[in-house]
């Protein structure tokens, strides 16, 4: 198993399945589970990952032990579409037309993979701290369509996400991604919250 | 990981499918996989409705019936204590408290949490809901916003016939 602790961490998209085993054991204990953390630019989602890394690392760890309960993290990030600006009126006199050169369209494309590669390195990092079998996965969308269906093509066991969205709400809220996979995830789904702000 | 031994799942039931099924994927995710090593203590909640709150209307005689509707309910805690020990035995999974307690369901499970200084609250969810898709249940929604700490909500999967019952 030593070569698949080294190809199973850290692959983006392709996902090898841990073969089941065959059910000589205890028949009720599922073996392979994965979990999918969804993050963003928000705190939030970053210290669910933590909170998955801290409470399930036994499970998701590249060790003998954790192999055997077969436990993969999926850590997903949703891009919004890029927005095709369309004409935004900028000269006097409407007429002028502005629309948006093929190059510009480029260079926000390329901003925004760069920002999520930065915030996929960033969670692959905390997870390679722990030793934490992961995958990574970046869809486009609308992340809460996006997750939703990714759960269920993937098999996903637990879905995890943050508890606030962009913006700094007050606790009792959920930010809106949340409040939608919690009621439409075919899945378990965990709302991991912050501890209690230090103001 | 030095306070393994600290945190705790609290997990509240009701006389459902979907609390029994909620409970059973708690413990295959929080407790089987560390057999050797536990890392989570288990608290069992169970809110036990008040007489007063299932009768929804008041009518003749309802005084009569009070007893009768607690007797049911006491008899139905007894029962749901009964099976979530078996199910936990059976998982050798030790319960550190089982606890059956009267009152809004929202607030005792809000209020345990506190208590137990949980790491994470579980839920089953029935999706009181008379439409095609799943809503989330009253409590697990209310919980899901207002609990202090995680919240974990555990649907039923869904039939794969696409029936139409609403309930």
């Amino acid at each position: 198993m030593a070569e698949d602790q080294a190809t199973a961490a850290m692959e983006t998209l392709a996902v090898e399945k841990q073969p089941e085993t065959t059910v000589a054991e205890a028949p009720t204990v599922t073996i392979t589970k994965r979990m999918m953390v969804a993050i963003d630019e928000s705190d939030s989602s970053f210290y669910a990952l933590q909170w998955v890394i801290d409470h399930f690392s036994n499970l998701l760890m590249t060790t003998e032990a954790a192999q055997a309960e077969g436990g993969l993290l999926t850590v997903v990030h949703v891009q919004s579409p890029s927005h095709h600006f369309a004409a935004f009126p900028a000269g006097p006199g409407g007429a002028t037309a502005v629309y948006a050169s093929s190059s510009m369209i480029e260079s926000v494309k390329k901003a925004e993979q760069e920002a999520s590669a930065a915030l996929l390195s960033r969670a692959l990092h905390m997870c390679r701290a722990k030793q934490i079998r992961t995958e990574t996965m970046v869809l486009e969308g609308d992340a809460k369509d996006m997750i939703c269906q990714a759960v269920e093509q993937m098999h996903v066991d637990l879905l995890v996400v943050g508890s606030r969205g962009l913006g700094k709400i007050r606790r009792a809220f959920i930010g809106s991604v949340s409040d939608y996979c919690a009621h439409h995830a075919n899945c378990p789904i965990l709302i991991v919250k912050p501890p209690k702000e230090i103001n | 990981m030095a306070s393994g031994s600290e945190r705790v799942v609290v997990i509240g039931v009701d006389d459902s499918s979907h609390s029994y099924h909620a409970l059973e994927t708690a413990l295959d995710l929080f407790f089987t996989p560390f057999k050797s090593n536990p890392q989570f203590k288990l608290v069992v909640i169970h809110a036990r409705l008040t007489a007063t709150s299932v009768i929804g209307f008041a009518g003749p005689g309802t005084v009569d019936i009070i007893p009768l509707v607690e007797q049911d309910l006491d008899k139905t805690a007894e029962l749901v204590k009964k099976k979530c020990t078996e199910v936990c035995s059976a998982k050798s999974v030790e319960i550190t408290s089982l606890e059956a307690i009267e009152g809004d369901p929202r607030n005792i499970m809000v209020e345990a949490a506190e208590r137990h200084h949980a790491s994470v609250l579980v839920l089953g969810s029935h999706g009181y809901g008379a439409v095609k898709r799943v809503f989330l249940g009253s409590v697990s929604d209310y919980l899901a916003h207002h609990a202090h700490c995680s919240v974990m909500i555990v649907k039923k999967p869904k039939a794969k016939h696409a029936s139409n019952d609403k309930h």
